[in-house]
């Protein structure tokens, strides 16, 4: 399978940009690289990602966990992996809480970065999928429910009317005649 | 995978019937095993009647539970379908609200309104927010929002008020999602203003309607269409007697009342249907 998503690269290591950039685009990712979390939060603005990576430590205002954030705002389908360094592990496992879906200890493990990412893909595929049929439902489901809106309708306005002239025709006050003559200007008026 | 023979098909069809009233046909076949192969497993079952006859004997009824949870359908969405909760912003509850509020003003405004088949709760929530959207200060109203289902695990999904992402991204909009709901890990919790409004529990549609009192609103969509004609015409009978006499039934956009409950008459406001009493 191609590996068509969209990822957004924000480190401000260059040499670690520039390791991520290389090995992914040969996995067959889109990749795009931010040198910090300003510029990560620029390119997400202009454009759509389907998985950011970020350190959690960038110079700035906006570290990994503001990033995080402001991915999640713009689309909770944008999934964030996090980097960490081996010890803070515990920052790592905030930013989960926090809505990311995995986080990397440095140094980098890319076998183990893949085998995440084609899950990622999987269940976005899912997601996919799921969302189709569901909109395929939702149309035979609205072109049913107007037809059968108009049935019901038509039905009960059919009963009304039955009603009416079982009323009439039943009237014992009024003799055979006029119970006709009125049940057939009923039947006229329609 | 265990495989079902046509002799139990036809045993455990009978058996989900006379415990849920869900009318399921020979047809279904494939729903059946997929569905219960868990259940058998877990209880380590060999066979589809072994289960059942364990399922029989089994006093405390946990394993009847897990059978009505795994074959009742829990598909549902946060305003499934606008339209009834369009109905319901503009016209049903603005219609109630006029007719209910009290001459005085130190008396409160009640509404009752009852999801009969609530499953995991997205349907009660969306008229909770619906209202609180529409009514701002609600410190004026007595608001009951009842939801009840045959599944214990929708109830208690239902109570808890927290749903995963996959259950809660689509149908609602975003800004509904960040005012209503907080987010912790992958988990969205509905908000504790939203959560105190609503009740959820355990109630088998086929059983007397004692006890529930009336109601201004029922809703009860997509749940009809798993009982037998029969079951559905006592069940909508049911209805129309736990509804105030100018109260309003909303059914599923697919469904229809012909030839099931002469008591309602069908009215049309904009693009969905509603009922009311005759």
């Amino acid at each position: 399978m191609m590996n068509s998503m969209t990822i957004l690269i924000a480190d401000d290591d260059p040499v670690i940009r520039k390791l991520f950039e290389k090995r992914l685009k040969k996995e067959g990712y889109e990749v795009t690289v931010a040198a910090d979390g300003m510029e990560a939060a620029r390119l997400l603005d202009a454009t759509s990602f389907d998985v950011v990576i970020t350190d959690l430590v960038m110079p700035g205002d906006i570290g990994g966990i503001e990033l995080l954030k402001i991915a999640k705002d713009k689309s909770v389908d944008i999934e964030v992996i996090v980097i960490t360094a081996h010890s803070s592990v515990d920052t790592a496992v905030d930013a989960m809480k926090k809505g990311a879906v995995d986080y990397l200890e440095k140094p980098i493990n890319f076998d183990e970065l893949f085998l995440r990412l084609e899950k990622i893909a999987e269940v976005k595929a899912l997601m996919k999928n799921a969302g189709d049929l569901r909109e395929a439902m939702n149309v035979t489901e609205s072109s049913a429910a107007q037809t059968i809106q108009d049935l019901e309708i038509v039905n009960s306005q059919q009963q009304a009317l039955l009603d009416k002239l079982e009323a009439i025709l039943s009237d014992s006050h009024q003799d055979e005649y006029s119970r006709l003559e009125q049940a057939l200007q009923l039947l006229e008026s329609r | 995978m265990l495989k079902i023979t046509p002799e139990e098909v036809k045993l455990v069809t009978k058996y989900i019937y006379e415990i849920s009233g869900i009318y399921l046909d020979e047809s279904k076949k494939y729903l059946l095993e997929t569905r219960l192969n868990g259940v058998a497993e877990e209880q380590g079952c060999s066979t589809f009647q072994d289960l059942l006859k364990k399922a029989k004997t089994d006093v405390s009824k946990s394993i009847e539970r897990k059978i009505i949870d795994a074959i009742s359908t829990n598909e549902t969405l946060f305003f499934r379908d606008t339209g009834p909760f369009q109905l319901l912003q503009h016209k049903i509850f603005p219609e109630l609200i006029d007719a209910r509020t009290p001459k005085s003003p130190q008396l409160k405004t009640n509404l009752k309104v009852w999801s009969a088949a609530s499953s995991t709760g997205q349907e009660l929530y969306s008229v909770a927010i619906v209202l609180q959207e529409l009514l701002g200060d609600m410190s004026k109203y007595s608001i009951k929002l009842l939801g009840t289902d045959i599944s214990d695990a929708a109830v208690s999904q239902a109570s808890s008020g927290k749903f995963n992402k996959f259950e809660i991204e689509r149908g609602l909009a975003r800004d509904k999602l960040t005012k209503y709901f907080s987010m912790s890990g992958q988990t969205w919790k509905i908000n504790d203003q939203i959560r105190a409004l609503v009740n959820f529990r355990k109630f088998n549609l086929m059983t007397p309607f004692t006890g529930l009192g009336k109601f201004d609103v029922v809703l009860c969509r997509n749940v009809a269409i798993y009982f037998t004609l029969e079951d559905r015409k006592k069940l909508f009978n049911k209805i129309a007697d736990v509804l105030e006499p100018d109260g309003y039934l909303i059914i599923g956009s697919t469904e229809s009342l012909t030839g099931i409950c002469p008591r309602f008459i069908p009215k049309r406001h904009l693009r969905s249907i509603f009922y009311q009493l005759k």
